[in-house]
């Protein structure tokens, strides 16, 4: 952690202490009576960002967060380490987090049923009862309202070449173009179930680069030419930046991106009031979190080179004005 | 465990460009090329310190730098570098993506032992036999090929051993940009949780350095000639010492 | 090409702070964990010359499992702790300082162990006071090499340990993800900076503990 955030966390914790100290108890959160939460995101930008600002939020409300599991990988070692205990609170993709589980291949049949609505507030209740057949305890907080998504994304000269504006198109020429997908593509099924059963293409493609996702790596493969079909994030700055193409999702195979926080349960039982204490804390927040704003946001990190923790600090702070 | 069993038992596995075999091939052949390329320049290099005994600093410095440069970092440093080339020098950008960054890293961590076990196994060679071979008329490059060589062959061998067990470990991390070989089971393994590929991928890299290490320790102890006594066991690290 | 923002860099020196002190811890404890285990079977090798062939080959097992595969295969059991990197990066110095260690005792010429015997010199003290100082300059660049080595290692362990461990490489993971070459190089530069000063230090040390020899002109 950084000086500066450690002398910020005591200086709350002490602070707290003494309000409390003043206050007749009970009825003011203190850090002594918090549980920890152990928060972890994906190791990408956006999802270090929401867990940034669920930290802060919760921070300001007198609980003692650990950014221990912060940027720990891809979903399923976030998943994993959520599900070891090693973090209790964590931003999913709820769409996404939902096909992980219903499209996964160990999926019992009552959940490859649940279908993916397309709405956002449906999924998040479908993840919730996914969770609850699984005994994941686990909880799904408020929804916001932007989302972030997949974008197969290529060069103008790659689209033009082959004629590319949506996906479809792709399986035409899939034998000429040069695939970079992350690695965990292969479990995600809005990744590789998209592409294979939506959009035929053969897996794995006859030319694939395995790179991490949403990463300057596979952008900086796209720019020099070394791959031409890229799976980004739809919210990445570059693909503007370099006027690149999305190709168009023309068959919906990606699910709604709606960030929400997921809690354990485990972690709720400790605190007073549980899950609507915590929700009463991160659903406001949450409803602002829009597209637009997420897209703002990550261009101040993406682009400007901002710390995600001065951004969601002042994110937070333009809330509450 | 169980995981790693079902793995490798996976007939699906043992085939196809995906399959173990030609995953441990493309895994060795990188790692071969680049110890093959480390040695052109170290072996030169360490012949010219080790004989005459000039640019020792210059040997030691370079050793250093190839060992201080962390490869993963080095790897990182070189994609855009690379890439960048591509167009400039006429190859074709896959290459500057998927194995130039990680090769070259391999080469600075290879040049450094074989170097040192070149200069230092022709220094250990007794003055006395370099003496009577120039009193007793030979040239240097005969003093180098047909004495120094032969005597230092074994301590160069160890400098081998090393530079090819740090290069196998290393080419995992190829892995990361593309690149192939078993490293792919294990970034693979790591990405998707998938604990069987990560432990057979362990597996089959530990078990690949381990063979080859075996086959050139004995090549080590072919090439030790009999009524010589090295100070110490064949070791592979002992090479590393001046 | 590449841009390097220098005032970002200004702006955040005590990241960098933070994350080369955290790069040194990561790489002091395995070092002296390593050279305490390391030493111990060297000693072991002298008395009982038959435990080489054996250790040499756990070592080097150790050695031989991929820096990254360790790290991730740990988080499970240690979970998301500095103990995940610790125990790897210890092994991995095992190999270099026992082999070197050992060699380095062994250098010893038997005639100076057969002197110190004559003189009266105890097992343990002969160890200490003769086999031991002349043994310093193969120890030490047993030392020097694991040491660069670790440093190296630190840097890979942050492609799994998120914001918890990995000190520089941390920087270079993160402008990854953001696409920011002034943090890859400079997490990328750094570790080789870092790696450098050590070196030099641990040269140093050499000097200081081997005044003898510094009138011959030792291969470091």
């Amino acid at each position: 952690m950084r000086s500066t955030r450690r002398l910020a966390l005591g200086a709350s914790i002490l602070a707290s202490l003494a309000i409390a100290g003043t206050a007749g108890g009970g009825a003011i959160v203190t850090a002594q009576d918090q549980p920890t939460v152990v928060v972890g995101s994906d190791a990408f930008y956006e999802s270090v960002l929401a867990a940034e600002i669920y930290a802060q939020a919760l921070e300001a409300e007198g609980y003692p967060v650990d950014r221990a599991g912060l940027a720990i990988g891809a979903r399923p070692a976030r998943l994993a380490a959520f599900e070891s205990g090693q973090i209790n609170l964590m931003p999913e993709y709820i769409g996404f987090g939902l096909e992980f589980f219903t499209r996964g291949t160990d999926a019992s049949e009552e959940i490859a049923a649940i279908e993916t609505s397309g709405n956002a507030e449906a999924d998040a209740q479908s993840l919730q009862s996914v969770f609850d057949a699984l005994d994941y305890n686990a909880t799904v907080l408020g929804v916001s309202a932007g989302q972030d998504t997949n974008a197969a994304v290529v060069r103008p000269d790659t689209a033009e070449e082959f004629g590319l504006s949506a996906m479809s198109d792709l399986a035409a020429v899939q034998d000429e173009l040069r695939f970079g997908l992350p690695p965990e593509c292969e479990a995600n099924a809005p990744c590789r179930g998209a592409l294979e059963d939506a959009y035929g293409i053969t897996w794995p493609p006859a030319q694939l680069s395995a790179l991490p996702a949403c990463g300057a790596e596979i952008a900086g493969a796209l720019e020099g030419n070394a791959i031409d079909v890229a799976w980004l994030c739809s919210t990445q700055p570059i693909i503007a930046q370099n006027g690149w193409i999305v190709l168009a999702d023309d068959l919906e195979t990606q699910p709604p991106g709606n960030l929400a926080p997921v809690i354990s349960n485990e972690l709720l039982d400790q605190i007073d009031g549980g899950a609507d204490s915590v929700a009463a804390i991160l659903d406001p927040i949450s409803a602002q979190l829009t597209t637009d704003v997420l897209t703002e946001l990550g261009v101040r990190i993406a682009v400007d080179q901002e710390d995600p923790e001065d951004v969601a600090a002042e994110f937070l702070a333009g809330l509450s004005e | 465990m169980e995981q790693m069993i079902a793995f490798l038992t996976d007939p699906a596995n043992w085939q196809d460009q995906a399959g173990i075999p030609n995953r441990l091939i493309e895994h060795l052949t990188i790692s071969l090329l680049a110890v093959a390329c480390a040695s052109a320049i170290a072996l030169a290099l360490g012949f010219y310190i080790g004989h005459t005994g000039k640019l020792q600093l210059l040997g030691i410095n370079l050793a250093n730098i190839g060992r201080a440069v962390p490869s993963y970092a080095v790897m990182v440093m070189l994609l855009p570098v690379m890439l960048g080339l591509a167009p400039v020098l006429g190859y074709d950008p896959q290459i500057g993506l998927r194995f130039l960054p990680i090769f070259l890293a391999m080469l600075f961590l290879a040049v450094p032992p074989i170097l040192v076990a070149t200069y230092a196994g022709i220094q250990q060679v007794d003055r006395d036999l370099t003496e009577s071979s120039r009193g007793m008329g030979m040239t240097e490059r005969q003093i180098l090929t047909r004495v120094e060589l032969p005597l230092a062959s074994a301590v160069i061998v160890g400098g081998f051993r090393v530079a090819l067990l740090q290069v196998i470990a290393t080419a995992t991390i190829g892995a990361f940009l593309a690149g192939g070989g078993l490293g792919r089971y294990i970034v693979d393994g790591i990405a998707l949780r998938d604990n069987g590929m990560l432990y057979a991928g362990v597996l089959l890299v530990a078990g690949l350095a381990i063979g080859t290490d075996v086959l050139l320790s004995w090549l080590q102890r072919r090439l030790t000639p009999r009524g010589v006594r090295l100070a110490t066991e064949s070791s592979p690290t002992t090479a590393e010492l001046a | 090409m590449i841009e390097i923002r220098w005032d970002w860099i200004l702006n955040h020196l005590d990241d960098v702070v933070d994350k080369t002190w955290q790069h040194l811890i990561l790489l002091l404890i395995p070092m002296v964990v390593g050279f305490a285990i390391a030493f111990a079977l060297a000693i072991l090798a002298m008395r009982r010359p038959g435990t080489v062939g054996p250790v040499t080959a756990v070592t080097g097992l150790l050695y031989t499992i991929p820096s990254l595969a360790a790290f991730a295969v740990l988080i499970p059991i240690t979970g998301l702790t500095l103990m995940t990197a610790i125990i790897p990066l210890t092994t991995y110095t095992l190999l270099i300082l026992y082999v070197n260690t050992v060699a380095g005792l062994r250098s010893v010429p038997p005639e100076v162990n057969e002197a110190a015997d004559a003189m009266g010199y105890t097992h343990t003290s002969r160890l200490l006071r003769v086999q031991l100082p002349l043994a310093v300059p193969l120890i030490m660049a047993g030392v020097r090499v694991a040491a660069v080595t670790t440093i190296g290692l630190v840097t890979v362990s942050a492609i799994i340990g998120g914001q918890l461990f990995g000190g520089l490489g941390q920087f270079i993971t993160e402008g990854l993800q953001t696409d920011f070459d002034t943090k890859i190089y400079l997490g990328a530069m750094g570790s080789v900076v870092l790696a450098f000063l050590v070196d030099g230090a641990l040269v140093t040390l050499q000097r200081w503990l081997t005044p003898w020899a510094r009138a011959r002109s030792e291969v470091p």
